[in-house]
């Protein structure tokens, strides 16, 4: 397989990795307003923890980690996407149970800084600043794959894994669940005074947002077969931001749309133009900072992103007006109490 | 008047719907609310009236649950609900409306109804992908009901607005059919009716009449005597913070310590009866 090839299905498996990521993070600020600043450390927990159960023993491997359970995919997949889930419960009490939003984004950084700073300095957890290598490429060995055709492959498997999540996301975000989400993220107060238990509600979306981001992670350690602290500094957060910022809140294919545009054309593709003489690495600086910008400029000009959230419309099956009388906002009906002059209260009886 | 209420006995309890006794609240060191008892009579229209910052607002708050009271006690029918959260006193059948409209801006009209049900099945994961025929079915029965409920408040034809595109009167009206659409036994309106053209004052003191004949408790703050003439049976007196009376409108005009606190010049200046 030529470079050419390489490249594009590196871009196209990227592609549907953060597409994935983004749903994860949209469920969690998109729907339900939770500034998850720590996400990108949920990203590294799935990636981490379905890397050392798809690992053997580590005895011999020249490498420190826990676990070492030499699974299968996608079983150490799940198990990366429910370790995630596991450390959202945690964090959630922590954090969700008291705090108000702004004060919990802060808590958030602080606990993706203190949760990076154990992983890369804790070395018998999962290798720690080296971190984890010569992860089995999946059911390489079960498909007789080489090398070349597992790069097409697997970003063939993790289209399908995408297709499935979505599906799964958008049931989720049509359904009831998802409406009350969206009412919480509008005004916890007034949702709370409606009869929701709010805490209830952004535990079950911090779980379903960091399933996805483990998911996500997971898959990047597959894909790669590698994966260290320099894959999740603390701003690679943004980044995720950025796609469903770009993308459209609150829209599952806008996130897609977010992906391509900043994942794939700004992250992604620039990495593979040749450098700039005499100045290696100025293009990532440079992209970095269009992404800042592009964020920046979306915020002001164009916050509902370029998919905006949709309208959810009254079931087609109700659309007849019901029977009762029909009363039009334009049109008054009959005084019911007598017409009230300003300030009225002369005319008392 | 009420300044030191008894006991209650069983029988009064079944009188009242809603009850609370010495409620306090100071904000960095100010009383907003200094020693409020009161109690709603159940199938009725109570009105909480009072000058500007007697602390109505800060009440209703503490009775929904929105805002902890520093001290005293509040009764949802026979349950003591001290402290309790918003959430769950909302589910004993409590419903409020806000001075300011908040309505859910991002959610469209009939979405602001079809919220309010409580214990529905689709907002549980297990039911929408096990039960799907029944979290269908629900909320179609919802979504029928909530149209209704439009129907009645006139908000039909915006059912698939976004409601932060909704005008003042209009939100007014939208938060009234969110409340009911939880089929509450208690409704606390803040200001129903502030800052709403006259014809459409008309049309809420309707809605609110239509309320009480279904059974409803009401409480509602209001600024304007002639609304509370008309379809208020009952009406408390909060001042600084404290109930200054309770009873009928009639009988609190004779109050002279009413009259000062609130009605003032207004009534002396008003024709003679
Ligand atoms: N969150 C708050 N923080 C600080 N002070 C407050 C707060 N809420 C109310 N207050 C103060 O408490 C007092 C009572 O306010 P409240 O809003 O309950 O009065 P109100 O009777 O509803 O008045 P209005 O008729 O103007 O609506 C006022 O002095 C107000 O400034
Ligand atoms: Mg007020």
């Amino acid at each position: 397989m030529s470079a050419f090839w390489y490249y594009v299905f590196t871009l196209v498996f990227f592609l549907f990795d953060y597409f994935i990521l983004a749903m994860g993070l949209n469920i969690q600020y998109g729907e339900t307003g939770i500034l998850n600043f720590a996400y990108i450390g949920f990203v590294a927990i799935g990636s981490y923890v379905t890397g050392v159960t798809s690992l053997p023993n580590s005895v011999g491997t020249g490498q420190q980690y826990i676990l070492g359970w030499g699974l299968p995919f996608p079983i150490n997949l799940l198990l990366g996407g429910l370790a995630s889930s596991a450390l959202a419960v945690l964090v959630a009490f922590i954090a969700l149970r008291r705090l108000r939003t702004d004060y919990l984004a802060v808590v958030l950084i602080s606990l993706s800084l203190v949760l990076y700073d154990v992983i890369n300095n804790y070395v018998p957890l999962f290798n720690g600043a080296d971190g984890l290598y010569n992860v089995p490429e999946p059911l390489a060995g079960f498909f007789k794959l080489t090398t070349n055709s597992f790069i097409p492959f697997f970003a063939a498997v993790s289209g399908v894994v995408a297709l499935i999540m979505w599906w799964v996301m958008h049931r989720i975000t049509n359904a009831p669940l998802g409406r009350t989400l969206r009412a919480i993220r509008d005004d916890v107060e007034v949702s709370s005074a409606l009869g929701k238990g709010v805490f209830r509600y952004q535990l079950t979306s911090m779980i379903i947002g960091a399933f996805y981001a483990g998911v996500g992670g997971g898959l990047i350690i597959q894909f790669g077969g590698s994966f260290n602290p320099t894959a999740w500094l603390p701003g690679e957060t943004f980044v995720i931001f950025a796609v469903i910022i770009v993308g459209g809140v609150g829209n599952n294919v806008g996130l897609l749309v977010g992906a391509l545009l900043v994942e794939t054309l700004l992250i992604h593709l620039p990495a593979f133009l040749p450098a700039i003489p005499g100045h290696p690495g100025l293009i990532e600086y440079i992209d970095t900072m269009v992404v800042g910008v592009l964020l920046m400029v979306m915020l002001w000009f164009r916050p509902q992103g370029v998919v905006p959230e949709r309208i959810r419309r009254s079931p087609i099956s109700l659309v007849k007006r019901p029977a009762s009388a029909i009363i039009d906002v334009a049109a008054p009906t009959e005084p019911v109490v007598a017409p009230v002059g300003n300030p009225a209260i002369q005319e008392l009886p | 008047m009420t300044d030191t209420p008894s006991p209650t006995t069983s029988d009064e309890r079944d009188e009242f719907a809603l009850s609370c006794h010495d409620l306090k609240k100071s904000f960095q060191g100010v009383m907003a609310v200094s020693g409020a008892t009161f109690e709603v009579p159940r199938g009725m229209i109570t009105a909480l009236i009072g000058p500007n910052g007697a602390g109505k607002t800060t009440v209703v708050n503490i009775l929904s649950g929105m805002m902890r009271s520093d001290s005293g006690r509040m009764m949802v029918d026979s349950t003591d609900v001290t402290n309790w959260e918003s959430y769950k006193i909302a589910r004993l059948g409590l419903m409020r409306t806000f001075q300011l409209s908040r309505e859910l801006g991002g959610l469209t009209v009939l979405e602001n109804l079809l919220v309010a049900p409580q214990h529905q099945s689709g907002e549980s994961l297990f039911n929408i992908f096990f039960r799907p025929g029944r979290t269908k079915r629900e909320e179609l029965a919802n979504a029928q009901r909530a149209l209704e409920i439009l129907n009645t408040y006139g908000l039909y034809e915006l059912r698939d607005s976004r409601a932060r595109e909704l005008s003042g009167g209009q939100k007014k009206l939208l938060e009234i059919a969110r409340g009911i659409m939880a089929a509450p036994k208690i409704l606390l309106l803040d200001e129903p009716m502030a800052g709403v053209n006259p014809a459409l004052i008309d049309r809420i003191g309707g809605y609110i009449l239509d309320l009480k004949a279904q059974g409803m408790t009401i409480l509602m703050v209001e600024h304007n005597l002639n609304v509370v003439e008309k379809i208020c049976d009952h009406v408390i007196v909060l001042a600084e913070g404290r109930t200054l009376a309770t009873g009928r409108l009639s009988d609190l005009r004779a109050n002279a310590e009413v009259v000062q606190a609130y009605l003032g010049e207004v009534i002396s200046a008003g024709p003679a009866h």
